[in-house]
């Protein structure tokens, strides 16, 4: 069920989250709100800052780390799952959240997102989606319709857009959920359960630009057509229906979850674990690492 | 469990009367914060008015936030909040997607209005939901009370109206430059 | 007698050249020998032409050597294939599998054609001796034991190692082809005298190639994670670092690419670990907007490059020295970052700990800019001390310094506390994008240079780091050798050479490549007439920047050529000796 509700109980609130940097984003941006739900899924988790890295790369949503009073990294154009990867298996015991954009995560960064998946580290990925480059200024994004004009596609695009649900989920991530700030307590339920997934979760954020987004991808109209999967009677426990209902991306707004892996399997950085725990016994003295070559 | 959308969580079948006022006080608090982070928005953004405006209402809400919160001590003393802020969702508090850069004063006291009639809309409908006597008091109370902030917005509304230099027509991001790219 | 010894031998892939050249290795450098293996393949994955020349000395030996004392040729048309790698000289003792007749035409149009040439019916003597064609390459080790002077039980011990877990019989038919060889030898003495004189002493050595020091160094110094990519010549260390560094507490992962792979790595220096990748020249290209973020967010990270032949794929199994510009200037933006180059496999130990201990104690990417020729070469190391090593860890922020944690801090000497992930109270902003003391993004000017200031000053004190250069030689000589990574050790002993022919020659080594230490060489060259710049590149490249950052002798001049073929000592020498015979006049 997707209509779960943000736990209660935690101590902490949503401004222990909240860091005193000013966002930058335009008057209207859906990232607002999605900084919100994230403060609020933060809270009602209930990790304390410090706990949390929270890695992105480049684009409007990328800013998103320093808004936040965990440990941020706001790195490069299309490498935060990588850089995410590393921050997550030097230290298992971290929460660790990586966001960005359409651009940052599937065109630039596009190659990661299936090795991310496949690795199955512990981590969140949230992917502020508006089909369109925000930052520099309303160019064509790997998520954008089909014959869309933009400052660099003027006579429309030619190319079908990259579905990100459709991918995730092929890839076989155990977790895949769409929401929007149009529906905010939605939103902030799903970031909460992606990070509470033992495993990569994915949530694909359709967070509308105000300033170079369409009409209709808008929150105005997200509120008119969302369609909760929840009130479509799916089951997120399947996996088949839920590659089904990740076709009609960018036709239809599903939001919940689409799909959570009812057995999540042991993570990557798990395993690692466990291989150190294993082999540690066979650790030599620092001084002796250099036997191995000795020639008797 | 009898829920409104924008307050999961929040049972009001069984609301006592402590409980009525947390969720207000709660509901103002979110106004206010809101009101203050889309000022801050607006400040940035070279919207000077609106966002003085809206660091108006903030006070405003705050102002109201600390007559509730008074009333509960009065009453219930600082026992702790049986409402928390994620329990809330933009209640009184405008959508993010309310402002726009360079919107005008009258465009900002069109989003508080609108603000004014969701809260009152919420109330009202809280009050349906809710059995307890002195909590449907308190609702009531707090439906008149929006309906009067509704009527200082509206008010501002009709002063705005007589500037002699109007509205702009159309989009005011129209006669801007280009936002500034990172 | 001779003190030093080159041997050189080629086959086809099945012939197990390679692995003979490793069983004499392994033969010497357990009688206490100095000696060092390099190795030659053709282009295909398995079953190619192969080749390798073993190097043996009572006295340290730097580099592969000229040309070859003793040439076995298992096949003509193999041999031919090496004509660089196996350089014959009229005094060289060229051998030869019998059945293949004498040496051929082309061969002989080479030039320099050895007065000796002896056949030996290799493959009929294995038949006799071994009952199986399997056992030549041990024949062979037979002839070079009755020839030369290899220590017959050396090899004998080589091969009980090699064939004991193989099986009885195994060892007992390479036995027996290699008393056939020795037998053989005896029976047909050489004209040539050369024959290797007794080692000195008995010390035991370590045998290994710079990949595997590298990678051991790593884990000396503390490296938990490696992220990284295959890519010749620099594999093995991802390979070795995949089996041991889980004991250690620490991960290897095999990214998907280069970018994930130092991205990896960065990620984890950021979580507070001892981080490297390790990467050839194209992967560097890859890498370089990484490295960049690493410089401005103030990360620890080593990135080992072992050099090949470029630019793109150019040959990647062979040495060149044609990366350092890469390694000094690829950047965006201002960026200043320690460049290190081992000289010797040995040498790659304390480069590597060196290097961990630079980026942990600056905050700042470390290049380890290796080349093939040290990174895959085998060769004996003097038994290295490690308790005289410090290892640096990063400057931990302290209870004060987490009052209003300020990140990037302004401090005397530039380098500012570093907290990590999991400390409370020193969250910050790590951040490509410029930022202020908090770490907090900026756009201004004024901050930027400032912050700018920081990154170039807390490198400062590596001006005056005179242990990581050396220094050979009169201080007042006129001429001068001036070479780095595996060129510096042809360099070493042409220096050696033209030292015993009474040159007034001094020599300067260099392990820290970039920053340029103005300092170390405005002394080393203020004597300086005349001198050679020795590096394997079609530029120059340390000779041109020298020049950018110095004002160089009119007569030092850059002696350099393309990868591939190392210098030879006799070259730099007569080179040397061209010029200072100019410089007298």
């Amino acid at each position: 069920m997707d209509t779960a509700t943000t736990t209660c109980g935690a101590t902490a609130t949503p401004k222990d989250y909240s860091s005193a940097l000013k966002p930058i984003w335009c008057p209207g941006c859906g990232d607002y709100g999605v900084l919100q739900a994230l403060y609020r899924a933060l809270a009602a988790i209930g990790r304390p800052p410090h706990e949390i890295a929270f890695i992105s790369g480049i684009g409007c949503s990328s800013r998103i780390p320093g808004y936040t009073t965990a440990y941020g990294f706001n790195s490069v154009h299309g490498r935060a799952l990588p850089i995410a990867q590393g921050v997550k298996l030097a230290n298992p015991d971290l929460q660790v959240i990586v966001a960005g954009g359409d651009g940052d995560g599937f065109s630039i960064g596009g190659g990661h997102v299936a090795h991310a998946v496949r690795r199955n580290l512990d981590l969140t990925y949230l992917v502020m989606d508006n089909q369109v480059y925000g930052l520099t200024k309303g160019q064509l994004s790997p998520t954008s319709p089909k014959g869309l004009a933009t400052v660099t596609s003027p006579l429309g695009s030619l190319e079908e857009p990259i579905n990100p649900l459709l991918y995730t989920l092929a890839y076989g991530a155990g977790f895949v959920a769409q929401g929007t700030p149009a529906e905010m307590p939605g939103l902030t339920a799903l970031i909460e359960q992606a990070i509470r997934y033992p495993g990569f979760a994915f949530v694909n954020i359709q967070s509308p630009c105000v300033t170079f987004g369409q009409e209709e991808q808008q929150m105005r109209a997200h509120k008119a057509h969302l369609r909760p999967l929840a009130s479509l009677g799916h089951d997120p426990s399947d996996q088949l229906r839920a590659l089904d209902l990740a076709r009609s991306y960018g036709k239809e707004l599903h939001t919940g979850v689409l799909y959570r892996n009812p057995n999540p399997p042991p993570t990557y950085d798990a395993l690692v674990r466990e291989r150190q725990r294993a082999l540690a016994p066979e650790a030599k003295d620092r001084s002796r690492l250099l036997d191995v070559f000795l020639q008797k | 469990m009898n829920s409104l959308p924008c307050s999961p969580g929040v049972d009001f079948k069984k609301l006592s009367l402590m409980e009525a006022l947390d969720l207000a006080v709660t509901v103002e608090e979110e106004a206010r914060d809101r009101y203050v982070e889309l000022a801050d928005a607006l400040s940035i953004a070279h919207t000077p008015e609106a966002s003085e405006f809206f660091r108006k209402m903030a006070r405003m809400e705050e102002k109201h936030r600390v007559a509730l919160l008074t009333k509960r001590r009065a009453s219930f003393g600082d026992r702790p909040s049986t409402v928390g802020r994620l329990q809330i969702f933009d209640i009184e508090a405008p959508d993010y997607d309310t402002v726009r850069v360079f919107m005008t004063v009258r465009q900002a006291l069109e989003v508080a209005l609108q603000s004014e009639r969701k809260a009152r809309a919420f109330f009202k409908a809280a009050l349906a939901e809710t059995t307890d006597l002195e909590a449907r008091f308190l609702f009531a109370e707090l439906v008149a009370e929006e309906s009067d902030h509704e009527a200082y917005v509206l008010a501002e509304l009709a002063r705005q109206a007589t500037d002699p230099w109007g509205d702009p027509p159309g989009d005011p991001a129209d006669y801007s430059d280009e936002p500034v790219s990172q | 007698m001779v003190v030093d010894l080159v041997l050189g031998m080629a086959g086809s892939g099945g012939d197990g050249v390679v692995s003979a050249g490793e069983s004499l290795l392994a033969a010497v450098s357990s009688h206490g020998y100095h000696a060092m293996m390099t190795k030659s393949f053709g282009p295909q994955i398995r079953g190619g032409e192969s080749s390798c020349r073993v190097r043996v000395g009572t006295v340290p030996v730097h580099n592969p050597g000229g040309a070859l004392d003793a040439a076995v040729a298992l096949n003509w048309e193999d041999f031919l294939k090496f004509g660089a790698e196996l350089e014959l000289a009229p005094t060289t003792v060229l051998i030869h599998e019998a059945k293949a007749g004498p040496p051929p035409e082309a061969l002989v149009r080479r030039g320099a054609m050895p007065t000796e040439v002896v056949a030996v019916p290799i493959t009929e003597l294995t038949n006799q001796s071994a009952g199986t064609e399997k056992a030549k390459t041990s024949v062979v080790l037979g002839l070079l034991c009755g020839w030369f002077g290899v220590p017959e039980d050396g090899v004998r011990r080589g091969l009980e190692k090699k064939f004991a877990k193989k099986g009885e019989g195994l060892l007992e038919t390479n036995e027996r082809a290699l008393k056939a060889g020795i037998e053989h030898a005896l029976a047909n003495p050489l004209r040539s005298t050369k024959r290797l004189a007794p080692p000195p002493t008995h010390s035991p050595k370590l045998l290994c190639d710079g990949n595997d020091l590298c990678a051991t160094a790593a884990l000396f110094a503390g490296c938990k994670f490696f992220g990284g990519y295959p890519i010749t010549p620099s594999t093995e260390v991802m390979q070795t670092l995949a089996k041991e560094i889980w004991k250690y507490g620490g991960t290897v992962l095999q990214a998907e690419d280069e970018i994930a792979g130092i991205g990896a790595a960065l990620g984890a220096s950021f979580a507070g670990l001892k981080s490297m990748t390790a990467t050839s020249g194209p992967g560097m290209a890859l890498k370089t907007e990484i490295m960049g973020l690493a410089s401005i967010a103030e990360l620890p990270l080593v990135i080992l490059d072992v050099q090949r032949g470029g630019p793109a794929t150019g040959l990647p199994t062979k040495s060149e020295q044609a990366d350092l510009f890469q390694a000094a200037f690829s950047a965006h933006g201002d960026v200043l970052r320690p460049v290190l180059a081992p000289i010797s496999v040995g040498d790659t130990f304390r480069v590597t700990v060196e290097a961990f201990n630079l980026a942990e104690h600056y905050q700042t990417p470390v290049i380890i800019l290796s080349d093939q020729e040290v990174a895959q070469r085998k060769e004996t190391v003097e038994p290295i001390d490690t308790s005289r090593f410090t290892i640096e860890e990063r400057l931990a922020p302290s209870a004060s310094d987490l009052v209003d944690y300020r990140r990037f801090r302004h401090t005397e000497s530039g380098v500012s506390p570093i907290s990590h992930p999991g400390l409370a109270g020193g969250s910050y902003l790590g951040a490509g994008i410029e930022h202020n003391e908090k770490g907090d993004p900026t756009a201004s000017g004024a901050e930027h240079a400032r912050m700018n200031e920081k990154r170039f000053k807390k490198l400062e004190p590596l001006q005056h780091r005179r242990d990581l250069f050396d220094v050979l030689g009169p201080s007042d000589a006129p001429f001068a050798l001036i070479s780095w990574g595996s060129s510096a050790g042809v360099a070493r002993e042409a220096f050696e050479l033209a030292r015993a022919k009474g040159l007034a020659v001094k020599l300067l080594i260099p392990r820290l490549l970039y920053p340029i230490a103005v300092p170390v060489y405005r002394e080393f060259l203020a004597s300086v007439e005349a001198g050679l710049v020795v590096e394997l590149s079609h530029q120059g490249q340390l000779h041109k920047i020298l020049r950018m950052q110095l004002d160089l002798p009119a007569g030092l001049r850059s002696f350099c050529h393309s990868g591939a073929t190392p210098f030879r000592p006799d070259q730099v020498l007569a080179e040397l000796e061209a010029l200072a015979a100019v410089g007298v006049k």
